[in-house]
C-alpha cells in the first residue's frame, strides 16, 4: 500500500485551475502588489507550498508531485528544502496532468493520493483524511470545511480515472459524502490573506511556526537577522534571515519582516509585512499593509501604492523575481505616489526625533 | 510593588501626571539595576494621564531597554487606552488584560513543532497507528 500527494500550484498564466472559488477578477486581485502566486510567497521564513509539501514529507507520503501551470522552477527555486520524494512539474493543463500523474501512480503500485490546491493550507490530521477515505469506499472523497469546499481531496488511484478528479475535488460536483475538516484552515484567495494566516501563526492560533529561533516571548528571529538593540520589537513578530533593523524602528502588532529586509532608521513597522528583499527608508510608518519592493499594498482601503522614490521603498533585489505581469491596469487602482521631489537626501534633526523612544 | 517570579509588577498611580510620574521614576529606578529587567506596569487604578505620564511610560521604557529588559502594560482602562492610541505610543507596547497575564508573558514560549516521522499509513490502521500519527 502507497500514497501520494499531488500539489497544484496556478501561476497565474493558465486559467484552466480554479483552486479556490475564485474568479478571474479575484485572482487577479489575490496577486495585487506581490506578482507571483501566494503559496510561493515566503511569510514567517517559508513558503505556504513549502509548508504544505513539509506535511506531506512528514506523513511519509511516498512521492510528493507540485504541478504548476506555468514554470515550474521558477517555484522550485523558492523551495529550499527539496526533498528526494518531491518533483516539481510544468504543465499546462492542470485537469489532465492530474489524470496522468495519478495513472503514473496506479502503475507503480500506489493505491491512494492526496490531491491539494497550494492556495489551501489545511492542518488537518492526513491520517484522519485518509481513514473516512477508505471506510467511505468513494472513487474521491473531497474536503470541505465550515465555509464550504476546500481545494483538497484523497482518491483512490485505481478507480479514479473513470471518474473527473477536478470537477468533484475543486468544484465540488458528483463527489458522495464529504470528510470535514474541523482543523486550521488558511486559503490563499487575496493578498490580505497572507496578512491574516501570518497573524494566525504569530498568535499561536494554529501549529504553524515562523522559522527562526524565538529569542524572547512571541519574538522569532531567523538566521543572520541583525536587531539593533535600540530597535523596539513588540511581540508578536518575525524578522526574517539577513534581515536588518536599524536603531529606533518598531516593529509591532503582528508585524512580519521576511528574508533580506532592510528598516532604516526611526521606521514604524505596524501590523504589516515587509515581503522578501524590500527596503523600507528612514521613519516610514508602514500600518496594515503588506510592502514588496517599492509596492505597498494598503490593507484597509485595498489599494496598491507604488513609490517610485527609492529613498522611501525599494526593492533589495539585483533582479526581482517577475514571472509575469499580474495587475491589469483597469481592475487594479494602482496610485503612484511620486515622492522625487520630496526626497531627503539627508536626515534631517527633526527626523530622528520623530521616534516616541527618544522622548 | 510586587514581584511574580523574576518580573516586578509595579502599580501605577490614579494621577499620572508631572509630579505623580517624577515620584514614580524615581521609585523605579533602583529597581531597573537588575540585568535585563521584566517589568509590568498595572495601570488598573489609572484615571488621568496627561503628556507627562505618557513620558513616563516612555522613559520606564527606555530605560528598560537599555538593560535588555522588557516593559508590558496592563489592566488599561478604556480612557487611558484611548489616549495611548491617539499619542501613538499604544504600538511601543504589548498589553494585557491583566497583570498575571503580562507576568506570565514573559515566561511563554511556545512549545516547538514536533515532526511526524513514523509512517502512519503502512500497514492496517487502528488504535496504535492512530498513536502513532498523533
Amino acid at each position: 500500500m502507497g500514497l501520494a500527494a499531488i500539489v497544484v500550484v496556478e501561476t497565474g498564466t493558465a486559467d484552466s485551475y480554479p483552486a479556490a472559488p475564485a474568479d478571474t477578477k479575484t485572482k487577479q486581485k489575490a496577486k495585487a502588489g506581490v506578482g507571483e502566486p501566494l503559496p510561493c510567497v515566503e511569510i514567517m521564513g517559508r513558503s505556504m507550498l513549502e509548508r504544505t509539501i513539509e506535511r506531506f514529507v512528514h506523513a511519509n507520503v511516498e512521492v510528493v508531485t507540485v504541478l504548476m501551470s506555468g514554470d515550474a522552477a521558477w517555484a522550485a527555486q523558492s523551495t529550499r528544502n527539496a526533498h528526494d520524494r518531491v518533483k516539481f512539474k510544468s504543465v499546462c493543463d492542470i485537469g489532465s496532468a492530474i489524470g496522468k500523474e495519478i495513472r503514473e501512480f496506479s502503475q507503480s503500485g500506489i493505491d491512494h493520493a492526496f490531491i491539494v490546491s497550494a492556495n489551501v493550507y489545511t492542518e488537518t490530521d492526513l491520517f484522519d483524511f485518509y481513514s473516512f477515505h477508505r471506510e467511505s469506499q468513494q472513487r474521491a472523497t473531497k474536503a470541505i470545511d465550515r465555509d464550504g469546499r476546500l481545494g483538497f481531496g484523497i482518491v483512490d488511484c485505481g478507480k479514479a480515472l473513470e471518474i473527473d478528479i477536478e470537477n468533484i475535488l475543486m468544484r465540488g460536483e458528483g463527489a458522495g459524502s464529504s470528510y470535514f475538516v474541523r482543523e486550521y484552515v488558511s486559503q490563499l484567495n487575496h493578498t490580505r490573506d497572507l496578512r491574516r494566516t501570518i497573524t494566525d501563526a504569530l498568535n499561536g492560533r494554529c501549529a504553524m511556526r515562523p522559522a527562526g529561533t524565538e529569542v524572547k516571548p512571541g519574538v522569532w528571529v531567523d538566521e543572520g537577522a541583525q536587531v539593533h538593540k535600540r530597535a523596539r520589537i513588540v511581540a508578536p513578530a518575525y524578522i526574517g534571515r539577513g534581515s536588518r533593523i536599524r536603531q529606533d524602528t518598531v516593529i509591532t502588532r503582528c508585524s512580519s519582516i521576511e528574508k533580506d529586509c532592510y528598516v532604516d532608521w526611526g521606521t514604524v513597522i505596524e501590523d504589516s509585512s515587509i515581503l522578501s528583499d524590500t527596503h523600507i527608508g528612514i521613519s516610514v510608518d508602514v500600518c496594515h499593509a503588506i510592502a514588496n519592493g517599492n509596492k505597498l499594498l494598503n490593507l484597509e482601503r485595498d489599494v496598491v501604492i507604488e513609490i517610485s522614490d527609492p529613498g522611501v521603498m525599494r526593492s533589495t533585489s539585483p533582479v526581482r523575481k517577475q514571472p509575469r505581469s499580474t495587475i491589469h491596469p483597469e481592475e487594479e487602482r494602482v496610485i503612484v505616489a511620486d515622492l522625487q521631489e520630496q526626497k531627503l537626501s539627508t536626515p534631517e534633526p527633526w527626523q530622528l526625533g520623530t521616534n516616541p523612544i527618544q522622548g | 510593588m510586587c514581584t511574580r517570579g523574576p518580573v516586578i509588577v509595579m502599580e501605577l498611580p490614579e494621577k499620572l501626571n508631572h509630579l505623580e510620574g517624577t515620584t514614580f521614576l524615581a521609585e523605579m529606578k533602583p529597581l531597573l539595576e537588575s540585568d535585563r529587567p521584566r517589568m509590568v506596569l498595572d495601570c488598573s487604578q489609572v484615571q488621568h494621564i496627561d503628556s507627562a505620564g505618557i513620558e513616563v511610560l516612555l522613559e520606564s521604557m527606555e530605560e528598560v531597554m537599555k538593560r535588555d529588559g522588557d516593559l508590558k502594560l496592563a489592566a488599561l482602562s478604556p480612557s487611558c487606552a484611548a489616549i495611548l492610541e491617539l499619542m501613538r505610543v499604544d504600538r511601543l507596547f504589548e498589553v494585557f488584560e491583566t497583570a498575571d497575564e503580562a507576568a506570565r508573558s514573559f515566561r511563554a514560549i511556545a512549545a516547538p513543532e514536533v515532526a511526524q516521522t513514523l509512517p502512519w499509513y503502512s500497514g492496517g490502521y487502528g488504535i496504535t497507528d492512530l498513536k502513532t500519527a498523533s
